[in-house]
């Protein structure tokens, strides 16, 4: 009996010891040694690396592991990536790549659904993360990926520029209206571009320019557009890529010609060398100091705050809106021209996110890896500036909350207060338009990429690009089989 | 090649989970009379193509005349010129690319200094196909100069003092000898160079990214974004069996030209 006692007792003991470890191997933590002589491979585009790079030492001191980043420009991203899919190579295993092409990736079945890893191992503060980001991430109703990044376009200005009451004033004085702070309208913007392009309004020796933004071709020039053709072309809460009864390219109709004749516009407005504009060029020209206004994510806002190391000479001169709107808009159901505001939050783009490649080697490692840098804790230190410029934009909860971390970054508590505002009144917008998500956005966007970037340069006109666009996606669309994008499409709006 | 030829006649999205279909001629009709970007791509590459090979004939014709001659420091020159030609393509993109950045570049620091501001090669769209055709030439005339420098040092010496004795200019050498001498080995490199521009990608890719607007895609380039951008391969392989027909008869043309004249 004494013996059977014993027995038990170590079998309790063992089974105990078994139920705390199994239990404490099923966590997302990372645990010590716990992935020792394995690598995983994270395929990614700067300036994300920023982020791998500022957490790989660690985690790899933590877990043995070693991390392989292999860097490529934005251009190479999407053959890169489908190229190691389509052969199945397992090249990498965990991929930062925009969630546009999520009808592609996650909808091309290429990439490990995350829901299993989540329920087994658990997910740093999945109800942290903004709803629209959940929804970025998800593909019928299934989660593919790693939240990462809050991305939206939003509107800088230059406070010294358009606050100053004499300026204001001759304003009034030459257009006849006082202008909104930030601008309401598409319109008022041109008239403010106009007035403060080409001369020095900030005292600085230098010429400066009205309006600035992204319009090199292969470089999201696209989105430059999109946030014109969100006034005039759609209303809140309804998409204007395609009419999802028929499938039928929305491109041409008058909103977008409208839109496209607007973008067009604004070159004229612009600093010299807007062509030569990606995001990069466009970032580091207005943090310079070179124009009144500019559209861009939220990177332009962390870039300002650092004057050593990107040349800021704007640090605590902008303002932040979100995107302006437009007078009148095309209701593509009726068929006409509504009078009236029109205002439109656009999630361009939908973020940055990482996956896991259903080649990968390493799924387990990848999804540790990847949770470890995206936790609450983690996170905030990249979207807040201390890690420096990394690309990726509020896009939980808690990052609006914690102002200190903020100031940690280099931030004036009343700048960080408004960028912060303007990010989480367009995430938190139900009514905001995602963006093109159906299979073959990259080609979609490619095509109207192609088009716009002709109007830019002067090549054609912006009727004649709409059509063009309008001919191509027709094009695609039938290449991808009509009705099965039909469906796709109502599905990304949540119509079916 | 039978495995692209039996590709073009198919619908592959390979991006997609939707399986090859046979389409017959549709891909090959789509091209040809549905799309514009290809013949725009068509015309920049012959365009291309035919200012490059006459620019670089004249230049390599030049510069081996030169340095055929017992010029001060011939050698030196003569390997400074190669060294263009002996670059890897993609890494002369890149460094043109850099060095026409309009707002850092050296091309534009050196072009201020003399007074010229031009800022927009690369943006403005009937300007930069100009820039490639002039990196091409930078590139590619050593090319033409080492094959003509070779055929110049063959040509006989005999044949320039009997017409020296007959009282012949350096220029009517030129024209009545040195030429036609010249002229075989001429149509060989026009040929060559010919071909290999047509297939003219890593300045697009490195350099302009087919643009401004679609001003500088090529055909090679508008095949490879079809082919690894958008994953349509069975359009892709079309593309690149159009292009390929294209090339021999432009090449039997020129060929037969070429030999007519000669």
């Amino acid at each position: 009996m004494k013996i059977s006692c014993k027995a038990l007792l170590a079998v309790v003991l063992v089974l105990l010891v078994f139920s705390v470890a199994w239990a404490a191997e099923k966590t997302w933590q990372s645990q010590e040694g716990e992935f020792k002589g394995k690598t995983i491979t994270v395929l990614i585009t700067d300036p994300h690396t920023a982020v791998v790079e500022a957490w790989k030492p660690e985690w790899e001191a933590l877990t043995g592991a070693k991390v392989e980043i292999i860097v490529v420009p934005y251009a190479s991203l999407f053959d890169k990536m489908m190229t190691d899919f389509i052969t199945g190579t397992g090249a990498y295993d965990l991929i930062c790549w925009p969630s546009t092409w999520a009808g592609d990736v996650m909808g091309g079945g290429w990439v490990i659904p995350l829901d299993d890893y989540m329920k087994e191992y658990g997910y740093p503060g999945w109800d942290d993360v903004m709803p629209a980001i959940k929804v970025v991430v998800s593909w019928a109703n299934k989660v593919y990926a790693f939240p990462y990044d809050g991305d939206c376009h939003m509107f800088y200005y230059r406070k010294d520029a358009l606050e100053n009451p004499d300026y204001q004033a001759q304003f009034e004085e030459k257009y006849g209206y006082r202008y909104n702070v930030p601008p309401k309208t598409w319109e008022e913007v041109m008239d403010i571009a106009e007035f403060f392009n080409g001369w020095d309004w900030d005292n600085d020796g230098e010429t400066e320019y009205g309006f600035a933004f992204i319009a090199k071709r292969k470089t999201q020039a696209m989105w430059s557009y999109l946030d014109f053709v969100m006034q005039y072309a759609a209303q809140p809460g309804v998409a204007p890529f395609f009419d999802p009864d028929t499938m039928d390219p929305l491109v041409a109709n008058p909103g977008w010609i409208e839109a496209m004749k607007m973008i067009q516009k604004a070159t004229q407005f612009a600093p010299p060398g807007l062509l030569s504009y990606g995001y990069s060029e466009l970032r580091q020209a207005f943090v310079s100091g070179n124009s009144a206004m500019a559209i861009d994510w939220g990177d332009i806002g962390i870039m300002e705050q650092s004057p050593e190391e990107y040349g800021s000479k704007v640090k605590g001169l902008l303002g932040y809106g979100p995107l302006p709107g437009a007078k009148k808009t095309y209701d593509f159901k009726e068929g006409k021209w509504v009078e009236g505001y029109n205002q439109v939050n656009f999630l361009n783009f939908g973020g940055w996110v990482f996956s896991i490649s259903k080649y990968s080697k390493n799924p387990l490692a990848a999804y540790k890896f990847a949770t470890y840098f995206t936790a609450p804790e983690r996170s905030i230190l990249d979207v807040c500036g201390i890690h420096g410029y990394t690309g990726a934009n509020p896009w939980r909860l808690s990052h609006f909350e914690d102002l200190d971390k903020w100031v940690e970054g280099g931030w004036s508590k009343e700048s960080a207060e408004k960028y912060l505002n303007t990010i989480r009144t367009i995430l938190s917008d139900p009514k905001a338009v995602t963006d093109l998500r159906i299979p073959g956005a990259a080609e979609y966007y490619d095509y109207l990429d192609l088009h716009l970037a002709e109007v830019l340069s002067g090549q054609t006109e912006a009727e004649a690009a709409c059509k063009a666009i309008y001919e191509d996606w027709v094009k695609i669309t039938e290449n991808y089989g009509k009705e099965a994008q039909r469906k796709l499409y109502r599905e990304s709006l949540g119509l079916d | 090649m039978i495995w692209s030829l039996t590709l073009s006649f198919q619908r592959w999205k390979a991006a997609t989970a939707a399986p090859r279909v046979f389409i017959g001629f549709q891909n090959f009709y789509n091209i040809l009379f549905r799309d514009a970007r290809f013949w725009n791509s068509l015309r920049f590459t012959v365009f291309y193509v035919a200012l490059v090979v006459v620019l670089e004939l004249f230049l390599g014709l030049l510069l081996a005349y030169i340095l055929n001659e017992r010029i001060r420091f011939r050698n030196f020159f003569r390997v400074l010129f190669l060294l263009p030609m002996a670059s890897p393509p993609i890494a002369v993109a890149f460094i043109w690319r850099m060095l026409l950045n309009p707002d850092a570049g050296i091309v534009k620091v050196i072009l201020g200094g003399l007074g010229i501001n031009v800022v927009d090669w690369l943006t403005n769209a009937r300007l930069t196909p100009f820039v490639l055709i002039a990196v091409d030439v930078w590139e590619w005339t050593p090319f033409m100069f080492l094959g003509l420098l070779a055929a110049f040092q063959s040509l006989p010496v005999e044949l320039y003092d009997a017409v020296s004795v007959d009282g012949a200019s350096r220029f009517q050498a030129f024209r009545y000898v040195t030429f036609p001498l010249l002229s075989p080995i001429m149509v060989t490199l026009v040929l060559l160079r010919a071909i290999d521009a047509f297939k003219l990608f890593e300045l697009v890719f490195g350099i302009t990214g087919g643009g401004p607007g679609s001003s500088t895609e090529s055909l090679s380039y508008y095949t490879y974004t079809v082919g690894f951008q958008y994953f349509d391969l069975g359009y892709a392989c079309s593309l690149s069996w159009i292009f390929l027909v294209i090339v021999l008869v432009i090449s039997s043309f020129l060929l037969q030209r070429l030999r007519k004249e000669v």
